[in-house]
């Protein structure tokens, strides 16, 4: 409603001002100058080893001195001047006055007077010349020391005879020469106070952007980076604190009290200072531990991955219409995939748990994120976060079909033959596909999906091995195309759980089934994340991905796989993992889901994430006491209360956490 | 044009200006309510101003490591005191700023004080008002007339705050004025007065469509001020008063101690700046929300933070929550004063009847309902005055007119003189003889056909159907209809085409029921 608008009308009057003051000024300045200069030839010789004589011929020389005759009486106080009242001549202006009227400048201040003119002098034109030019004059004084010294009475050693008047002027100039020198202590402290705070004010919006980069789970900062900057501003708010509570308690102990303003400035101070700090640290985000961070990059490297499974989608759409040809066949095989939907879901939970699929992880991770948004109440976030969900259940739904072929691949005898073929192929049908599809974007995925089906259909249908291998390697190419982003890891990797999305699943399972054995492998891993998927996948969904594993049930009941377990995947596994029972006695289900379906960990992994957790809530701690100490500053006792409890909430939990881990 | 920006911009070039450093604002009585309505403490603590002086204070302890910026009114009184102040400054630098135009002599007057060279910055910022809304200012003045004719001194002021806020808003503008008052050519002469002699800082970029300067006299409506107002702002004013955005609620029942004196500001409160011209029903429903709102977000304080996740939030929610807690507690205080004070004084029947005073025009029910209204022993004796004054006002030549027997009633509820002399100094104020238009019967045509639709569609609400005579005057203003020979131009110029730029003044007041009509045009 209000637009912007510049400032109001304003005048100046300074230049007036100045020209009025500078006049006055000028003159005043004139005088004390005038005064200095003379004070300091009076003062550039060693007045005690100098004759009185000498020194009075030094001393009119520096100011003609009125003569006696023209002022019959004092100046100042009027009395007559006569043998026994004598006249006294100012040794900075040259006037009479008679002994009571009459001042002394010291030598102590006169060299202060002079030395501080010079001071400023000297710092005008160059730093150096003021102390060569002290030290000049005084060498010339001590090479006239010859000279025997009379005592004589009216010679004055250690200070100037002056006028009240000149006094005056000099005590004046001595007074403006202190306070300019004198930098109290709250200011000292004040300009620390100050440099803390543009300090805050200069890191505070760069670890904001970095925090803000980092949860949402890019790499363009380390975290380490991040962590280190934290801590340095964290420091700059502890400094603040300390720097304006010393401001605040200055002069309390002294035995006259400051007044009561001074006392009301430093009051303000502090509480300025609690304000920014208020104010500055509540803008500072806390950064993701370094687990979440893992999950955060692969959250992100899988929005990155859907936009181009877009693309991939597309090009499966094409190769399909375009090897799609033998209708009735196709027919058939839809028929038993109608017979074997009806178990599957029931199937779904024991499976799926032990599968071990950064999409499944990401997709528990978004669940619990819509939870968490739905408890904050954000519907639009809650929104977007099911937007995401469907768009990974569907991705999984594609991994699903890809894990089918994997099997039917593994179960082909020339593997290793086909895997070499198809790096190749891959690499050739990526490039081209690459160039065709850049920027399209699927919304069809569950049209396309039967269009796999149809084709996938087509393969098996034929039974033939190394008819196989386009549809495979199609497919493949597509899973590779998902991880890209990394390059191809070996299979080995999946030990290491942090390992981003690079990791292929099915390629693993596929190809080194040795992996299955190792306790931290990712299949036990991956417990909860899947059922809190399966709950809230929707039936539409499951419908859309089960009929392919009931179809590769199909498959490899039909190459006389060995049982007829519930599904293939656990076949799969179980000649390997029943055998070694350690996994079911490790099973890491209950204990992780009971926390948190999102910080579910294997095993052997819980020391490493506890630790992290630790820091986690360290971090609180910090957070919380900052608090405490806020609430207790304002007075806002209750709540001091709420705060101090759940510290102590905090710091049991660390505790606990403390001796799991050492166990 | 926003009266509270250009102050506060004021404000925060002189602080700017006076670069880094601890800092004390020296200010008069005047320059610290100005400066108050428009910066927050907190705010201007954050930019190092850290103690706040009355020039005139006497005890002022000497702290040369402070910068001091002199905000002050350009008075005689100020410039003496400020002379004394730098013969013996308490600080270190000093930088002036006069709300207004100051003479010559006085700055020489300064300058010659300042022997030790401790002033910086001699300059005029024409904060010379209390920003009370963006397009609301006032001069706190009382009682700026006497009789017909103003209080010289209070012309002057009056002069100098208004030429102060066209500085400030940079707007050299025509003048109208309303003819039927003395005082309001008085003053349109005055300010054109100021213009002319000053036409070096009137000197500002032409606008294609010169500005308006409107000035009025209360005296034509004097309705208005009289009625109960059922819209936040007007409310609070009304019944607690609003003092420099500060309300006193030590009167308050069992209030708290923090709650004393609380600050409304549309700049730093959004519940307020959303609501403050919202009637009092919405407003219900909007604290009812606002709690709701306040309780959902409560209990998570409360309850046991079993995750991590829950103590992150509980963390970054925290100060969120604590302001919150403060607007709440701040809001829900003021509206149960006010609901508690509408059904004791039993406002919403009073109410009524005003309306139907200062909108209908059927006498003998009119009459009526203020004799049952005045046997009510809940009716305050304010609002029994008020009822009579009105009618006074209204039926003032009626051929039966009731008055004499309304003042006997009012004299039989006893009570104190005061508020029974009010009503013939009322009618004396603005009373047909004191207006220059018609405040009761609708003027031309269309306003009695307006009239008539809205009789027959019924009134919306009986609270509010008054309107006051400003939305009116203004109305014709901006369609380029008000009669030249009612409100004639100062000066041989008149404007040709409608007017864009409008500043109103009513001397006398203004009422927030006008500040609301001007706000919804």
């Amino acid at each position: 409603m209000w637009e912007p608008q510049e400032v109001g009308a304003m005048r100046s009057h300074l230049s007036e001002f100045k020209k009025h003051r500078a006049a006055r000024i000028d003159h005043y300045v004139v005088e004390v100058n005038k005064l200095i200069i003379r004070l300091e030839k009076l003062t550039s010789f060693d007045r005690a080893s100098t004759e009185s004589a000498k020194i009075r011929a030094i001393e009119k020389s520096v100011v003609p001195w009125v003569s006696d005759q023209d002022v019959p009486f004092c100046p100042d106080c009027g009395t007559k001047f006569s043998i026994r009242n004598r006249r006294h001549h100012c040794r900075l202006c040259g006037s009479i006055m008679c002994k009571k009227c009459m001042e002394f400048v010291s030598l102590p201040l006169a060299s202060k007077l002079t030395s501080a003119s010079k001071e400023a002098l000297g710092s005008r034109t160059s730093p150096n010349s003021s102390p060569s030019s002290v030290h000049g004059s005084r060498r010339g004084s001590i090479s006239s020391l010859s000279s025997v010294s009379s005592v004589l009475e009216e010679k004055d050693d250690e200070r100037i005879r002056c006028c009240q008047h000149c006094k005056d002027t000099l005590l004046k100039r001595e007074q403006q020469i202190d306070e300019k020198e004198y930098t109290p202590e709250i200011v000292k402290l004040y300009e620390k106070l100050r440099l803390c705070m543009e300090k805050v004010d200069q890191k505070a919006p760069e670890y904001i952007r970095m925090a803000e980069s980092l949860n949402a789970g890019e790499t363009a900062y380390s975290l380490d980076h991040a962590n280190d900057l934290r801590v340095e501003i964290q420091k700059m708010y502890e400094f603040i604190d300390a720097l304006s509570k010393k401001i605040l308690s200055l002069g309390l102990h002294e035995d006259p009290q400051p007044h009561p303003k001074i006392l009301q400035l430093q009051r303000m101070i502090r509480y300025s200072a609690t304000l920014f700090v208020q104010e500055k640290l509540l803008g500072l985000m806390s950064l993701p531990t370094k687990d979440q961070y893992e999950e955060l990059k692969k959250k992100r490297l899988h929005m990155i991955a859907l936009e181009t499974q877009g693309k991939q989608e597309e090009k499966q759409k094409e190769f399909v219409s375009a090897s799609a040809v033998n209708g009735d066949e196709t027919h058939i095989k839809k028929g038993t995939v109608r017979k074997s939907e009806g178990w599957l879901p029931t199937s779904s939970i024991s499976r799926e748990s032990e599968r071990a699929d950064p999409l499944l992880q990401q997709i528990d991770n978004i669940t619990s994120f819509i939870k968490q948004a739905k408890a904050a109440n954000r519907i639009d976030e809650v929104h977007t976060l099911q937007e995401n969900l469907r768009q990974l259940q569907d991705e999984y739904d594609q991994q699903q079909t890809l894990k089918a072929i994997e099997l039917s691949k593994k179960q082909a005898e020339e593997e290793e033959i086909q895997r070499e073929e198809l790096q190749v192929l891959r690499e050739k049908e990526w490039e081209r596909e690459h160039h065709k599809f850049l920027s399209q974007h699927s919304r069809t995925r569950s049209l396309d999906f039967r269009e796999v089906k149809q084709h996938l259909d087509v393969t098996w249908i034929r039974g033939d091995t190394s008819f196989e291998t386009p549809a495979v390697e199609q497919l493949q190419a597509k899973g590779h195309e998902t991880f890209t982003l990394k390059p191809q890891n070996a299979p080995q990797c999946d030990k290491d759980q942090d390992q981003p999305a690079s990791l292929n699943p099915f390629e693993d399972e596929a190809d080194t089934p040795q992996v299955e054995e190792d306790p931290t492998n990712p299949f036990a891993k991956d417990t909860s994340p899947v059922v809190s998927f399966s709950n809230t996948a929707q039936q539409s969904d499951k419908k859309e991905y089960n009929p392919f594993e009931s179809e590769e049930d199909e498959e490899e009941q039909s190459n006389g796989a060995p049982g007829s377990t519930l599904n293939p995947f656990e076949e799969d596994e179980n000649p390997f993992e029943k055998p070694g029972s350690s996994w079911n006695s490790g099973n890491p289900f209950e204990e992780g889901s009971s926390i948190n379906p999102f910080e579910v960990e294997d095993g052997s992994e819980i020391s490493g994430e506890e630790a992290i957790e630790e820091e986690l809530l360290l971090q609180q701690i910090d957070n919380i006491k900052a608090y405490i100490f806020d609430a207790k500053h304002s007075g806002r006792l209750d709540e001091v209360e709420v705060l101090t409890e759940n510290l102590k909430e905090l710091k049991h939990t660390l505790a606990k956490q403390k001796e799991k881990s050492n166990c | 044009m926003n009266a509270v920006l250009a102050v506060r911009q004021y404000v925060s070039k002189m602080i700017e200006d006076s670069g880094p450093g601890m800092k004390v604002l020296l200010m008069d009585r005047e320059t610290t309510g100005a400066v108050s309505v428009v910066y927050t403490q907190s705010e201007i603590l954050q930019r190092e101003v850290y103690l706040f002086e009355r020039l005139d204070s006497p005890n002022r302890e000497p702290m040369k490591h402070l910068k001091a910026i002199c905000f002050l009114r350009p008075t005689k009184e100020n410039v003496e005191l400020l002379v004394q102040e730098l013969r013996r400054p308490k600080y270190s630098v000093y930088f002036i700023y006069f709300s207004n135009v100051i003479s010559k002599s006085d700055v020489k007057a300064l300058a010659e004080a300042d022997e030790q060279e401790v002033v910086a910055e001699v300059q005029e910022f024409y904060g010379d008002y209390i920003a009370v809304n963006p397009h609301v200012f006032s001069l706190n003045l009382l009682g700026c007339c006497r009789g017909r004719s103003w209080d010289p001194a209070q012309l002057t002021r009056t002069t100098q705050g208004l030429t102060a806020l066209l500085l400030s808003l940079k707007k050299c503008p025509m003048i109208r004025y309303q003819l039927s008052s003395e005082p309001a050519k008085r003053l349109a002469e005055c300010v054109k007065q100021v213009i002319t002699k000053e036409y070096e800082l009137f000197d500002f970029r032409r606008t294609e469509v010169p500005p308006l300067l409107l000035i009025l006299d209360r005296s034509d409506d004097a309705i208005t001020p009289l009625l109960n107002q059922w819209t936040y702002q007007a409310m609070v004013h009304e019944l607690l008063g609003i003092n420099n955005n500060r309300i006193d609620l030590s009167r308050v029942p069992g209030i708290s101690k923090d709650l004393r004196e609380v600050v409304l500001s549309a700049e730093n409160d959004e519940f307020y700046a959303n609501n403050m011209y919202l009637n009092f029903a919405e407003i219900g429903t909007n604290i009812k929300n606002l709690m709701e709102d306040f309780q959902r977000r409560k209990p998570k304080e409360q309850q046991k933070l079993e995750s991590i996740a829950d103590m992150k939030a509980f963390v970054e929610n925290y100060p969120q929550f604590k302001k919150m807690s403060g607007t709440v507690s701040k809001h829900v205080t003021v509206v149960g004063e006010l609901s508690r004070l509408v059904a004791e004084r039993n406002l919403l029947e009073v109410s009524e009847v005003e309306q139907e005073l200062a909108c209908q025009n059927d006498h003998s029910s009119a009459l009526q309902s203020v004799r049952r209204l005045l046997q009510s022993p809940r009716l305050s004796e304010l609002d029994a005055a008020r009822l009579v004054m009105l009618y006074a006002l209204r039926y003032e030549r009626h051929a039966s007119n009731g008055l004499p027997g309304l003042l006997e009633e009012l004299r039989g509820r006893g009570g104190t003189d005061r508020y029974r002399k009010l009503v013939s100094a009322v009618v004396e104020y603005g009373g047909k003889r004191a207006r220059g238009s018609d405040l009761f019967s609708p003027k031309d045509a269309v306003a009695i056909t307006k009239q008539f639709l809205k009789g027959l569609k019924g009134i919306e609400n009986v609270y509010t159907q008054h309107q006051p005579l400003l939305q009116e005057t203004l109305d014709q203003l901006i369609k380029g209809k008000l009669k030249d020979s009612q409100y004639p131009y100062l000066g041989p110029n008149t404007l040709r085409d409608r007017p864009q730029d409008i500043i109103v003044f009513l001397i006398g007041g203004a009422t927030y029921e006008e500040a609301l009509a001007v706000f919804n045009l």
